[in-house]
């Protein structure tokens, strides 16, 4: 074989290289370093440097380069550059194009219009000159890697805006729950007893949901019903919610219409979760029907208002009321247990129970019950109650 | 090309370090064969051996790679010999012209042997 076919295929081997580096799974970081390897490798230069023009800044910035001085790199000026032919080797001679110590020849990047970087090379090791087969060479290569690099900058600038969006949409969701938190306070303000309800239901809720399996959007979903879910006491007088003796028939109906205005209120809202306003509307709903404002029963009520009915209770129980005292949590888990069937769902209480007794037995890195409970609970008895209950609700029969 | 694990071992053989570069040539993990000779050239030898015996094929990604080495050691006035290359390997360099770049013996023994020979 004549040295020169040994030659020509070695050349189209590298292509080759070149294009399986190019399209590689390697992050852009070795895939430059790869195809510059080659590059460097397949013309025997031992300088060689690839920059990149950012267009922001209009600066051409080092992205990978062996031999040059980083200080001469720094300095190269892409105007000059601009101005000789889009991918086509440039032999440097006297250095009034580029002024970089060693660097022979090299070749702007270009894509359509749009200018991409530029590639430097050194002479050779052999003390050879360039041929007019390794100058024909050098034009595939830069096609391709300007291509290459073209697609990492369209690449980057997409991640940058998708980042931005990221971004925006996060700060959005802190607005928005900054927003739900100052109705939640509102709500609570209206009745000195209830301080921070709203806020343990969300918490209590979103804590059942998790351990149920649900994923992070629509716990998210059910934390914000938990904020809101007595929004519409806003609408109900302070006179008749703080009121200390018990309420007459008609106060009794008043007061119940929370819910309906909770739904009313929050139905104006558009959410990106399902069901925050079936959860506000139902959370008096009960299995047996008899709850309120619908009197839905079983098949009616969803995981979400069941979730709810039940974490607003067990607040309820266990806060301070104008007209009873708080009831300590193995009362009020014993009073939950009591009405499971008519009130609460089976399912429902044994996750509560679950995540409860994990939280006191400090299995859960962020507890979201247990720094809201009585601290002088004794934790030993709950967590056997809650053992109890686990056991008889995880049976086959239930 | 069908891709080997490459790996690099090494040895010291009085002044010099003898590097067992171990698969092909052909990719980013080469570049282990490089800080091996550096982490030798670091601690001040000057005369290296690399026996291609267990290395069948390098392209370009290699060949820059080896430059890479030549171009270490000439800046320290070192030496680095080549042995035990397969044919594929020799007509490559001889090819690329680099033959008369490199130090080649068909053993790694006689690099040693030139080398302690101190005819560098």
């Amino acid at each position: 074989m004549s040295i020169e076919l040994k030659k020509a295929l070695y050349n189209i081997s590298a292509l080759a290289d070149l294009g399986q580096e190019i399209t590689s799974a390697n992050n852009f970081h070795e895939k430059i370093k790869s195809v510059f390897y080659v590059i460097t490798g397949t013309f025997l230069a031992n300088k060689g440097a690839i920059l990149f023009y950012d267009k922001s800044t209009k600066k051409l910035n080092t992205l990978t380069q062996k031999g040059f001085s980083p200080d001469e790199l720094d300095c190269v000026q892409s105007a000059e550059l601009m101005s000789l032919g889009k991918n086509e080797p440039y032999f440097i001679g006297d250095g009034s194009v580029l002024k970089v110590a060693g660097a022979e020849i090299l070749v702007p990047l270009w894509v359509r219009d749009e200018f991409i970087g530029v590639l430097l090379l050194s002479g050779k090791l052999t003390a050879g000159p360039y041929t007019p087969e390794d100058i024909e060479l050098l034009n595939v290569i830069a096609n391709q890697i300007a291509v290459a690099l073209n697609n990492h900058s369209l690449f980057m600038d997409l991640s940058d805006k998708l980042e931005e969006n990221r971004r925006l949409y996060e700060e959005m969701r802190h607005i928005y729950h900054g927003t739900l938190q100052a109705f939640a306070a509102a709500i609570d303000a209206k009745d000195a007893y209830t301080q921070n309800h709203s806020h343990r239901v969300a918490k209590y809720s979103a804590a059942i949901a998790r351990e149920l399996g649900w994923n992070e959007h629509d716990i998210e979903g059910i934390y914000v019903a938990g904020y809101l879910h007595d929004v519409g006491k806003l609408a109900i007088s302070n006179a008749l919610l703080n009121k200390v003796t018990p309420f007459t028939p008609e106060e009794l109906a008043e007061v119940k219409k929370h819910s309906t205005l909770s739904h009313t209120i929050t139905a104006k809202i558009k959410f990106p979760w399902k069901n925050v306003e079936d959860m506000v509307w139902h959370h008096h709903e009960r299995l047996d029907g008899h709850g309120y404002p619908e009197a839905l029963a079983h098949e009616s009520l969803s995981d979400g208002v069941r979730i709810l009915s039940l974490a607003d209770s067990f607040d309820a129980m266990t806060s301070q009321r104008p007209y009873r005292k708080k009831m300590d949590v193995q009362t009020a888990i014993v009073e939950l247990r009591k009405c499971l069937d008519s009130q609460f769902d089976n399912k429902i209480m044994l996750v509560f129970c679950k995540v409860l007794d994990k939280e006191i037995k400090g299995e859960l890195p962020e507890p979201d019950i247990l720094p809201h409970l009585d601290r002088d609970s004794d934790l030993s008895i709950i967590s056997s109650l809650l053992e109890g209950i686990i056991v008889e609700l995880s049976s086959p029969k239930n | 090309m069908k891709s080997v694990q490459f790996k690099v071992v090494s040895r010291l053989d009085g002044d010099a370090a003898v590097i067992y570069p171990k698969g092909y040539l052909n990719n980013l993990s080469g570049e282990s064969l490089v800080l091996e000779c550096g982490m030798y050239i670091g601690k001040g030898i000057t005369k290296i051996v690399v026996n291609f015996g267990e290395t069948d094929l390098i392209n370009s990604i290699g060949i820059s790679l080896l430059l890479q080495i030549i171009e270490d050691l000439k800046n320290i006035k070192g030496t680095i010999c080549f042995t035990n290359m397969s044919k594929f390997l020799r007509d490559t360099f001889e090819m690329l012209g680099l033959m008369q770049h490199m130090t080649v013996f068909p053993l790694e023994s006689d690099a040693l042997q030139y080398l302690k020979a101190g005819t560098v």
